[in-house]
């Protein structure tokens, strides 16, 4: 306390002047627009290149959590576009239509695993039945086809990829429609084979492949592949390799597709056969 | 006690008078800019305490500010060199010391002490008042030149005006 109060004595001439001197300033600063802009732009530039820094590492360090915000938004865009979209086919619709119902209903998910380099290739996604996951629903990869569920739990489920000997899927020439069947040949995981398109078919290279809305799986237009080579072999029908545009090594977010219909579409199916 | 009171009070006064009403309205070529008030801080005794001295110096800054609608400008300038005002005299006291009761006039130290003192009196003042009122380095020496300047026409006025107190 006695050195406390020998301190202010020693330097009361001291902190009184820098007491005023601190009012000065603080009224310089804040009653006078001149400076006070000056005060605000020195502020602003010495602080700016530290604020930059620091923004700069937290986007790099959310990167992953912004790629699950973008793969979200995707899906919900998707959605609202399936929404939106009115049945081409018919010419009255009343404004607020009640019976039009939306088709496919996306669900975005991402891996937990992945394979290519076997012959039978399947990977698991993070959503499952809790999500409303069911089996022999389709899953696509921005834009191109990468699979069909075919089995699920809880809060995973197991899809079969394109890259797989069984995987069979109904795809069609955008250009004239023909459709045929598209299979892997367990050889390069970029190129599958599609065969069952008729020769008298004209074909070129870079012709888009896509597919159909036959199968109930998958909607209709999905993108498959671009036909790289084709050969006629003896028989009446092409071999057509088509180069996918699903690139499974580098598979990390991909879509489930729900078909809404599809239970009213087997159970027709069925009644008939 | 009343008598010096009364005497620097009018001091005061006639000072900011003379500011505001002829000196702040001086334009020449935007370089010289008198600022005479400073003179009440200088000729105020020698032996006044630190704080009162601080005090007075800052209320007459915000005087000068308040006629000059630039609020703490002049006070920042006035209180450094009423903080300084004790060192300038310590270092530029006269052989035997100040007596009791002292003024910091002409008629008692001499011209040349009176120039040395009020001239380095002016120049702190001017020199922290011009900086902080361009409040930037670039043109640095122009704003020099100002000061230099505009602390000569101060320090003409007040020798005048000294010259004058001496006479009477």
């Amino acid at each position: 306390m006695r050195s406390l109060l020998n301190f202010l004595e020693r330097y009361n001439n001291l902190i009184i002047f820098l007491i005023l001197e601190g009012i000065g300033i603080y009224l310089l600063a804040t009653r006078n627009y001149y400076h006070n802009t000056r005060v605000v732009n020195v502020i602003r530039w010495v602080t700016y290149g530290v604020e930059e820094k620091i923004s700069n590492t937290r986007n790099y360090l959310n990167l992953r959590q912004i790629n699950e915000n973008l793969a979200a938004e995707n899906t919900a865009l998707r959605n609202s576009i399936n929404r939106l979209a009115r049945n081409n086919n018919s010419v009255f619709f009343s404004v607020s239509d009640t019976i039009y119902q939306q088709l496919y209903q996306y669900t975005t998910a991402r891996l937990t695993s992945n394979s290519v380099n076997k012959q039978k290739n399947f990977f698991t996604i993070n959503k499952g039945t809790r999500h409303g996951i069911t089996n022999d629903m389709a899953v696509i990869a921005d834009g191109g086809v990468a699979g069909a569920i075919v089995g699920c739990s809880e809060n995973f489920a197991v899809v079969m990829s394109v890259l797989n000997l069984d995987f069979r899927l109904s795809a069609r020439i955008k250009s004239n429609g023909y459709f045929g069947s598209l299979s892997w040949d367990g050889r390069d995981y970029r190129k599958a084979i599609l065969s069952d398109i008729p020769q008298h078919v004209t074909l070129s290279i870079g012709d888009t492949i896509e597919t159909t809305g036959y199968s109930a799986i998958f909607p209709e237009g999905v993108l498959v592949g671009t036909v790289i080579d084709f050969q006629k072999p003896g028989s009446d029908f092409y071999s057509i390799t088509v180069l996918l545009t699903t690139d499974f090594r580098k598979l990390h977010f991909v879509d489930v597709v729900a078909n809404k219909r599809k239970q009213e579409f087997i159970e027709l199916e069925n009644q008939i056969q | 006690m009343i008598n010096s009171l009364l005497r620097f009070g009018l001091i005061f006064i006639i000072l900011v008078i003379l500011q505001v009403l002829m000196f702040n309205n001086i334009q020449f070529s935007g370089y010289v800019n008198p600022y005479v008030y400073i003179m009440f801080i200088l000729l105020l005794p020698v032996e006044i305490p630190s704080w009162l001295l601080l005090m007075l110096s800052f209320g007459t800054g915000m005087v000068i500010d308040f006629y000059s609608g630039s609020p703490g400008m002049h006070s920042t300038a006035t209180v450094l060199a009423g903080f300084v005002r004790p060192f300038i005299l310590r270092s530029n006291s006269p052989r035997d010391g100040y007596e009791p009761g002292a003024q910091p006039s002409m008629l008692t130290y001499g011209f040349r002490w009176f120039l040395l003192y009020a001239g380095i009196m002016i120049l702190v003042h001017h020199t922290l008042l011009f900086y902080i009122e361009v409040f930037r380095f670039a043109d640095f020496f122009r704003t020099l030149l100002r000061v230099l300047l505009s602390s000569l026409f101060t320090l003409t006025f007040v020798l005048i005006i000294e010259f004058y107190r001496k006479g009477r």
